[in-house]
């Protein structure tokens, strides 16, 4: 599946895209323990705090905010496309 | 009295008297200053029928108790008269450095009546306030006025002014103080324009003082402190700008791509990014008055065809001139924004305006021979040329200066100008966050996405996570944006301030400013009095519930793609539930016991 | 090492906070213009710069003044004692720098004087632009800075 990075997040991972294979990322939550293990562990204390979703970030499932499916539990599939942003604004 | 200069300037145009009056106190408290202060002002002294850029109609300039002081973000002022664009009141915020002026020269708005018989700038200097000739300045854009009247009157002082744009009365014409911040919205410029006002120039030397000094302080550094503290004020809008939005909208698949013909999702939503934005054309950022956010860009291109360097864009602006019309080119969204500062017009409007034109070029309902170009999607060329020419009302810009409404009337397809109100909604697609839809649909100025912010909890999750794909709970939200948002433009802070602190935390300011002892929810209160008041204007010129609706393609043709697939704007289950929240009847008018319960007539 | 307050101006988003809080600390109101620091931008070069008074190891200001008004002290602020000025505005016009000025709200000649000890713009400053520290490891940060972008161009040259 499609894991994509925004803002200040490429600059923890260098890249503005990956492509993750399935195994052990079936869930949101097992994506960002993957994700942690590959970037290290100034992006892992913003995907995770004290194991649960990180407050600064956005995490959206298919454009969907994970918040609003079932979180760390959400399922991940093959084609599934990931977006992870930091809490940023406008107006 | 404190914070609140306790004095008005009334301007007549007509007869070029110059009055220097009391601000009521009663008025004050009641509604606050800026936005809610002078719609009082409007209501109590102006016919709503009236046309827009008639003598009748007034244009004020109003600063609130907080513009000017140590109060964070406290750099705004507002400009207020009834709308060309809309026929609404129209009021539109601005930061930069002219408000706080204003407050040292010793006022706190000033009162423009009438209509001047040639050109004129106004000139305050402390006591010294005088009307000079402009006719010098007629015809010059938005830097040059500003520059000649600098060294005219003081180096150090502030200009507000139009460009060409109000000058020739674009019906969304902007007021820009400090060169490039913007009373964008609604048309006030072309009022501005209407009454042979050119510009404002102020300096002031007196001070404002505050009712509880060492209080006050402390409220506004407990303030400051939390907006360094917070990711969005302390982080991510200082580094990226507001342009950051255009990813996030995109990936939740509600970025309105081609005049919100081809749903919410844009293929080069990247390269009109904030962080391409960042990555290659950012100089830095800079602040307006007294923030410690600083999220304003300095860009530059440096070279190629659109070869520019200026501030923005932001956005809504970036949207309106990118996604809208297809256009994944930054150099030329951003040229065309500098082109809009320069000649003072609103970005918003001009790229939604356009987006209409060019989807009705590819429907074939407008011809390359009646435009003058080909203006197919996605032009960047034609982007820029047509954003100068409704600057100037230049060829077929004159018919793109009535803005999108007016213009696809004209060729018998109204509905698609995607406009609530005759104004254009700005960027996001509310088949995708719902409660945006409701939001543009009963804004007390048309299209307007910020008086209800409510993508802040449906997208970021401030202050709480929304499912922007539901309709429940919508109302209720809405009614509390848009009351808070209303104290906040009254009060003299900027919005921004509102991702960190809330209520408690401008309440506070205020009291140990002014000395005013109101509770929260009488503050709150405040900003009801005020969106209500909007409304009564609103309805006496002619408004009903039939008004606070959406184009047809929300309402019925679902988005073909992304999670918000299959959704329309759900308007009939929430318009009800928000009426009802906000006390009014099934009509949509306040009810008697609402406005008197408010104290409003 | 006595400490000053550092300038980076590329930091300066232009706000006028330090104007702001200054002129609170001073007159307890608020009005940049009584303000003992000014921000100057320009825009063209999209630069703002604070300014004032640099308390200067060599002061043209205590050199010219007739009454010994002004002194350097042991912490290095160039102090002002006011029971002993005659406003004469001698000083006003010896700072080369311009940043000691006579103030007719005031009724006195102003300039910078440090907060005694804790100057506020500093404190009050969003971007870190005006920082009050010891002088020699700030320079040696700003010349830090310079000598990496040498090492830049001498690269790109090597390739």
């Amino acid at each position: 599946m499609k894991v994509k990075f925004f803002a200040t997040i490429r600059e923890h991972t260098g890249s503005r895209e990956i492509d993750v294979a399935e195994q052990g990322c079936g869930s949101v939550g097992g994506l960002l323990q993957h994700l942690c293990s590959l970037y290290g562990r100034e992006l892992c204390s913003l995907l995770l705090e004290d194991g649960k979703l990180g407050s600064k970030i956005i995490v959206l499932v298919n454009g969907r905010n994970v918040v609003h499916l079932q979180g760390m539990d959400t399922p991940l599939e093959k084609d599934d496309e990931v977006s992870i942003f930091p809490v940023v604004a406008g107006g | 009295m404190f914070g609140w200069t306790g004095n008005l300037l009334r301007v007549n145009l007509t007869d070029g008297t110059i009055k220097k009056e009391a601000l009521c106190p009663k008025d004050a408290e009641m509604y606050l200053g800026a936005r809610g202060l002078a719609t009082k002002i409007m209501m109590d002294e102006v016919d709503p029928k009236v046309d827009p850029l008639s003598e009748e109609n007034k244009l004020i300039f109003m600063t609130g108790p907080l513009t000017g002081t140590f109060a964070s973000s406290g750099g705004r002022y507002e400009v207020v008269a009834k709308a060309p664009l809309t026929g609404t009141i129209g009021a539109s915020n601005s930061g930069g450095h002219f408000g706080p002026e204003l407050k040292y020269a010793g006022y706190d708005g000033i009162i423009f009546e009438g209509r001047a018989e040639k050109p004129v700038y106004l000139w305050i200097e402390d006591d010294n306030v005088e009307l000079r000739d402009a006719l010098h300045l007629w015809g010059k854009n938005v830097f040059e006025t500003t520059d000649t009247v600098l060294a005219e009157t003081a180096e150090d002082a502030r200009v507000a002014c139009i460009g060409p744009g109000g000058e020739k009365m674009v019906l969304f014409a902007g007021v820009l103080n400090d060169r490039n911040r913007a009373a964008g919205r609604s048309g006030l410029g072309a009022v501005m324009g209407s009454k042979n006002l050119k510009a404002v120039a102020v300096k002031g030397s007196k001070s404002i003082k505050v009712a509880d000094p060492e209080g006050f302080m402390e409220a506004c550094t407990d303030a400051r402190t939390k907006l360094k503290e917070h990711p969005v004020t302390g982080g991510g809008l200082p580094t990226y700008g507001t342009q950051i939005l255009i990813n996030i909208l995109n990936q939740s698949g509600a970025l309105p791509t081609r005049n919100w013909r081809d749903g919410g999702i844009f293929e080069e939503a990247e390269g009109i990014s904030g962080e391409t934005l960042a990555e290659k054309y950012l100089v830095r950022n800079k602040g307006c008055f007294g923030c410690n956010i600083g999220c304003g860009r300095i860009t530059r291109i440096p070279e190629g065809k659109f070869k520019s360097f200026g501030e923005g864009p932001e956005y809504e602006a970036g949207w309106a001139l990118g996604a809208c019309c297809g256009v994944g080119d930054l150099e030329a969204v951003s040229k065309a924004n500098f082109i809009c500062n320069e000649l003072g017009i609103d970005p918003i409007t001009t790229g939604a305006t356009i987006a209409c034109a060019m989807e009705m070029y590819e429907k074939g309902i407008l011809t390359e021979e009646e435009v003058g170009r080909a203006i197919p999607f996605g032009d960047a060329e034609a982007l820029v040329e047509l954003t100068r020419m409704i600057g100037l009302r230049e060829g077929f810009g004159d018919v793109l200066a009535e803005g999108s409404y007016r213009m696809a009337s004209k060729y018998g397809c109204p509905e698609l100008s995607m406009s609530v109100k005759k104004q254009e909604m700005p960027a996001y697609d509310a088949r995708g966050v719902q409660g945006m839809g409701l939001e543009y649909a009963t804004s007390n100025r048309g299209g307007c996405h910020v008086r209800g912010y409510l993508t802040s909890p449906e997208i970021l999750g401030i202050p709480e996570k929304l499912d922007p794909l539901v309709t429940e709970g919508k109302a209720g939200w809405l009614k509390i944006f848009q009351d808070l948002t209303a104290v906040v433009d009254s009060a003299g802070i900027c919005l921004f301030t509102t991702f960190a602190i809330g209520l408690p935390e401008i309440s506070s300011m205020l009291r140990t400013a002014t000395g005013i002892n109101a509770t929260d929810e009488e503050i709150l209160k405040a900003g009801e009095r005020i969106w209500n008041l909007e409304r009564m204007f609103n309805i006496k010129a002619g408004f009903t519930a039939a008004d606070d609706t959406l184009p047809p393609r929300l309402l019925k043709e679902p988005l073909q793609s992304g999670p918000a697939k299959g959704k329309v704007v759900d308007l009939e289950k929430m318009l009800p539930e928000y009426y009802e929240v906000r006390g009014w009847g099934a009509d949509g008018v306040p009810t008697a016991e609402k406005l008197q319960d408010l104290s409003i007539g | 090492m006595s400490k000053i307050l550092m300038i980076s101006p590329e930091k300066c988003i232009g706000c006028r906070t330090c104007e702001l809080v200054c002129s609170f600390t001073k007159i307890n109101a608020f009005n940049p213009k009584n303000s003992r620091v000014s921000v100057f931008t320009y825009d063209e070069a999209a630069v703002s710069v604070p300014m004032m008074c640099m308390q200067c190891e060599d002061p043209s200001c205590m050199r010219v003044c007739p009454t010994d008004a002004i002194t350097k002290t042991a912490d290095g602020l160039v102090a002002i004692d006011e029971r002993k000025c005659i406003g004469c505005k001698m000083c006003v016009s010896a700072c080369p720098l311009g940043n000691i000025t006579f103030n007719t709200y005031e009724g006195k000649v102003v300039k910078c004087n440090l907060c005694e000890g804790d100057p506020k713009c500093a404190q009050y400053c969003p971007s870190g632009a005006i920082e009050y520290r010891e002088a020699a490891p700030g320079t040696m940060g700003r010349k830090k800075v310079i000598a990496e972008k040498f090492s830049e161009l001498f690269g790109e040259v090597n390739e």
